[in-house]
């Protein structure tokens, strides 16, 4: 009978639990079972049914309604205060697990903002142009030889497409014109600054494409008149302070006089175009007239670009078809071969294939991965702690089952608890990227911004990152805390069957272990390599050595100012040229050999230098001699690769023979011979070099001072220049500084392995931590037990410790492999390179062993010299 | 008087709880009308009658066993508070009041009209 219990219909019984005053629910319900219990006997189910449906919604009156709001709502706040409470009261008695938790997933979560802000700063790049879908940039692929890529077209094209072609709407030409000098006059007073993003010429439809609004001024009047320009609220500011900007003027390169027509809004941060300055196309014509030429086909610069708005009926296709008639028409020279193409102005800024990508896509796409990653550890190491948590919260568990705690308010309570630890993380990730942000912008040369006030993606992204990891973190814990019987729960018979999956924990920390020590294999290595580039033998002195530019070309000048510096005191050497032994824009042009008139099939690296270049760079001449000083190339000095290229083994052989180069119209003989000296970045090969005297293709100095008192000494000469070249801006770079940016990637890369080994080591210690704790939870009383049976300190640490030695061991042996693998390739980005060597293996093992036994020293020695007593005491 | 309000479901549960003494819980108090008076009682006006005059204190109440039947439901006993039996002693009294002052000769015409 009783197992075939006949229950009234569950929907009215439910409805009517749902409506009753609390005081009366349970008579009445009593009552309602009764009659229908009876009317069960009597009429059978169904009409029994319909008499207690009927009876419900008759009871569903006001006297028996419970009262709208006190009640209900009170309980669930009450409730909910009560989780608030109790989670918070639990979180400051274990402070230690509140902690581990908070820091982890703060440190995710920071980077994970960090992360998101950077993708989407990148993602929205150029994002505010009105048509930005069918804004394109024509470029231009060249085929001769090999293949050659370039962000401009030949001039003449963009006004072609503009007058004879439907498929653009509008048509824009810009030169950009960089880093240049603009001078300010003020009653007779001449302010002169750098402007590094330099200026921009432009035609009145770029202002039509592209979104970049003048507050003062007009386009049409602007971008029409020749020597007119607009320039920026920010820089109106700098140069002109209050002063009313419209109708100034500012000189460029000392030789445009502009006049300020218009003030354009400032410049977004997430734009490509980033010149302050934009003038009118018609000036570009008196500024490069040989570029600006309506017939100027044979070369390309890579500044002079052209913009489209494409017709919405046409494709890129049909755009890039009809580009092909101007390149079979017009083309570069004979051996070239052009092909125009269509860039989506959102490719620009990603796709670096024909110059100026700032970022790859697939790099974004990597750090989002490594932020969900992140996320993701953090979140299951907070699984880890807190199931080992669990067990010593059982009896609390116990306790809410038996006085009526439902399942699903226990997870409730869970998750409320995870929420407080998850709020308190964001908020401490808040501040903490708050107060980073600006040495990750330095680092890393960007300008990121966290508004978190004003970016709705930003307060959307963090909110559903807390909702997120509340779920995921708290989600497994909380049902599991629901599924304790509240008698096992008492009788502390929870085990690890109870509390699952250890063999996932143990997979989870390894694989944490692999990241890390890969990474950390990386770090060596790379921070070994950079190392060695900084302190290998270049070949010449790098040290206390400022290369300065030339204010102008004039050679005598040069000479004059040369002497000049020579004479001040703290200069050790100095000497003309074009530019240093080592430097990243080189002139590499053919050469002749001997009496023969065909070329070589390889490129040297051409530098012009006077008499002096090679005692300032202590450049080491093996055979022959020094140069003699000539207006034109006389002499030549050869380093050992060219010889080795043109097959000479006998350096004696080489002297004396001649050779031209740059097309045969430098001619020279051989009078010396050089020892090899590194001219590019390790990445790269040594050159075949040529070292030849031409006063007139010099344009920097070398100065070499004496480094004990270089600061005064640069003060010197930025004097003595000032006065020689009075209208341009003093510039110098010290050499060491310059070949130090041959490895700006890398060094940046450096900074981010620096950076991502130390949060995942973090992370993954986290990790340790929480399955050690979760572990000596578990054999507290086994401890006890080998204890009272005469094992030691020793064993029981042996006990704990050869289990996490090995997940560390085998984290290395899966690691050391991977990142051999990862590290020989990066390495054989460099021409010269080091070895990878057994000690940087063991230094990462050793290390991250080392640091684990850091991380479970404390919780592994508090258990093994637990009196046994404490342990066993209660069973 | 205003003292004492008491319709007349409410009066009709106020006597069944007194006939039922000390058996009166509201199953029974129904079951009692039921029978006695021919009228079905449904559970909503029972349950309200007896709410409204438990606040007007003619009734207490207190709980009683719990039966398989009532699947661990507790009875709830109801007894009349000395106020109650004020209250129906005075409707008993105000009725009869009311019936002696009713002249003879409404009866006599009632039955010669019949």
């Amino acid at each position: 009978m009783k197992d075939k219990k006949q229950t009234p219909p569950k929907f009215f019984l439910s409805f009517f639990r749902w409506f009753c005053h609390p005081d009366m629910s349970d008579y009445i319900e009593g009552d309602l079972m009764e009659v229908y219990d009876r009317n069960l006997k009597k009429l059978g189910k169904r009409k029994a049914d319909w008499k207690f449906i009927f009876d419900v919604l008759l009871l569903f009156r006001p006297g028996i309604i419970k009262p709208r709001q006190e009640n209900h709502n009170l309980n669930s706040n009450n409730m909910f205060k009560s989780y608030f409470k109790i989670g918070w009261r639990t979180l400051i008695r274990n402070k230690e697990y509140a902690l581990m938790n908070i820091a982890g997933l703060a440190l995710s979560i920071t980077c994970c903002l960090f992360i998101f802000t950077l993708v989407k700063h990148h993602l929205g790049f150029d994002n505010f142009h009105e048509n930005k879908d069918r804004i394109y940039r024509i470029v231009t692929e060249m085929h001769s030889e090999n293949e050659h890529y370039s962000t401009g077209v030949p001039t003449p094209l963009g006004a072609l497409v503009r007058d004879n072609q439907t498929f653009s709407e509008k048509t824009a030409r810009i030169f950009i014109h960089p880093n240049a000098l603009i001078t300010l006059t003020d009653k007779e007073e001449k302010t002169k600054y750098k402007e590094p993003e330099g200026v921009t010429f432009a035609e009145p439809e770029f202002f039509e494409i592209f979104n970049f609004p003048l507050i003062k001024g007009s386009i049409e009047s602007s971008m029409n008149t020749v020597n007119a320009a607009v320039i920026s609220e920010g820089l109106a500011l700098k140069y002109f302070g209050d002063k009313n900007p419209i109708g100034e003027t500012i000189l460029m390169e000392n030789d445009l006089e502009l006049s300020i027509t218009g003030i354009l809004k400032d410049i977004p941060d997430n734009t490509g175009f980033r010149s302050e300055i934009i003038v009118s196309f018609p000036t570009f014509e008196a500024f490069m007239p040989w570029l600006a030429s309506d017939d100027f086909w044979a070369g390309i610069s890579g500044n002079l670009q052209t913009f489209v708005l494409l017709n919405p009926s046409t494709s890129t296709y049909e755009a890039e078809e009809a580009l092909t008639y101007y390149a079979q028409e017009y083309p570069m020279n004979k051996q070239t071969k052009s092909v125009y193409q269509l860039q989506a102005l959102n490719d620009i800024h990603f796709i670096d294939r024909f110059g100026g990508g700032v970022i790859d896509k697939n790099h974004l796409w990597i750090l989002s991965a490594i932020g969900i990653f992140l996320l993701l550890t953090a979140c299951v190491n907070f699984i880890n702690l807190a199931t080992a948590q669990a067990l010593r919260r059982a009896k609390e568990v116990g306790v809410r089952k038996t006085m009526g705690g439902q399942r699903w308010q226990l997870f409730w309570q869970f998750m409320v608890e995870t929420g407080i630890i998850t709020a308190i993380s964001i908020i401490i990730a808040i501040v903490a990227a708050y107060t980073l942000l600006p040495s990750l912008n330095n680092l890393y040369d960007i300008n990121l911004r966290l508004d978190l006030f004003s970016n709705t993606s930003l307060i959307l992204f963090i909110v559903v990152l807390g909702l997120v990891i509340t779920f995921l973190a708290g989600f497994y814990p909380g049902y599991l805390l629901g599924v304790f019987q509240p008698i096992t729960a008492f009788r502390q018979k929870l085990s690890q069957q109870h509390i699952g999956g250890f063999n996932l924990r143990r997979s989870l920390i390894v694989t944490q272990f692999v990241i890390s020590q890969v990474l950390i294999i990386s770090l060596i290595v790379v921070i070994n390599q950079m190392r060695f580039t900084k302190n290998a033998d270049l070949g010449f002195d790098k040290e206390a050595i400022v290369m300065v530019k030339a204010g102008d070309n004039a050679a005598s000048k040069m000479e004059a100012v040369k002497n000049e510096i020579n004479r001040l005191p703290g200069v050790q050497q100095i000497s003309l040229c074009n530019n240093a032994p080592a430097s990243s824009d080189n002139w590499e042009t053919d050469i002749l050999w001997g009496s023969s008139q065909e070329k070589m099939d390889f490129l040297i690296n051409m530098k012009l230098v006077d008499e002096n270049y090679v005692s300032t760079f202590n450049l080491d001449i093996i055979y022959g001699r020094n140069l003699v000083a000539s207006d034109t190339v006389m002499e030549i000095l050869a380093n050992e690769t060219l010889l080795k290229q043109l097959r000479i083994i006998n350096p004696e052989d080489a002297l004396g023979t001649q050779i031209a180069v740059n097309s045969g119209n430098m001619k020279g003989q051989i009078v010396g011979v050089v020892k090899d000296f590194h001219d590019k970045s390790f990445h790269e090969a040594i050159s075949p070099i040529v070292l030849a005297s031409a006063s007139r293709h010099y344009s920097s100095f070398a100065i070499k001072m004496d480094p004990r008192d270089y600061q005064n000494t640069l003060e010197a000469i930025n004097a003595t220049w000032q006065e020689n070249y009075q209208d341009q801006v003093f510039e110098y770079a010290f050499l060491d500084d310059r070949i130090e940016k041959f490895y700006e990637t890398e060094n940046m890369m450096l900074s981010g392995i620096q950076l991502f080994s130390l949060i995942t080591l973090s992370i993954s210690c986290l990790g340790l931590y929480g399955l050690i704790s979760f572990m000596v939870a578990q054999k507290t009383k086994e401890v006890g037990i080998r204890k009272v049976m005469g094992s030691g300190v020793t064993h029981i640490i042996w006990l704990f410790g050869k289990e996490f030695a090995r997940l560390v061991l085998i984290g290395f042996v899966i690691a050391s492999p991977i990142g051999w693998w990862f590290m020989q390739n990066w390495l054989r980005e460099f021409e010269f390179r080091i070895q990878i060597d057994v000690w940087t293996f063991v230094i990462a093992g050793v290390g991250t062993l080392l640091i684990a036994a850091i991380t479970i020293g404390y919780q592994v020695l508090r258990v093994a010299y637990l009196n046994p007593v404490l342990s066993l005491k209660a069973e | 008087m205003k003292d004492y309000q008491l319709g007349e479901f409410e009066e009709i549960v106020l006597l069944t709880v007194g006939i039922l003494n000390n058996a009166a819980y509201s199953i029974a108090i129904k079951d009692e009308i039921e029978s006695r008076l021919s009228r079905t009682v449904s559970m909503g006006a029972l349950h309200t009658a007896l709410k409204r005059m438990e606040d007007k204190e003619y009734l207490r109440s207190y709980a009683g066993e719990a039966t398989e039947e009532r699947v661990g439901r507790p009875r709830r006993y109801f007894e009349i508070t000395a106020l109650g039996k004020k209250a129906i002693q005075h409707a008993k009294v105000t009725r009869e009041q009311l019936w002696a002052a009713i002249p003879d000769t409404i009866w006599q015409a009632k039955l010669a009209g019949i």
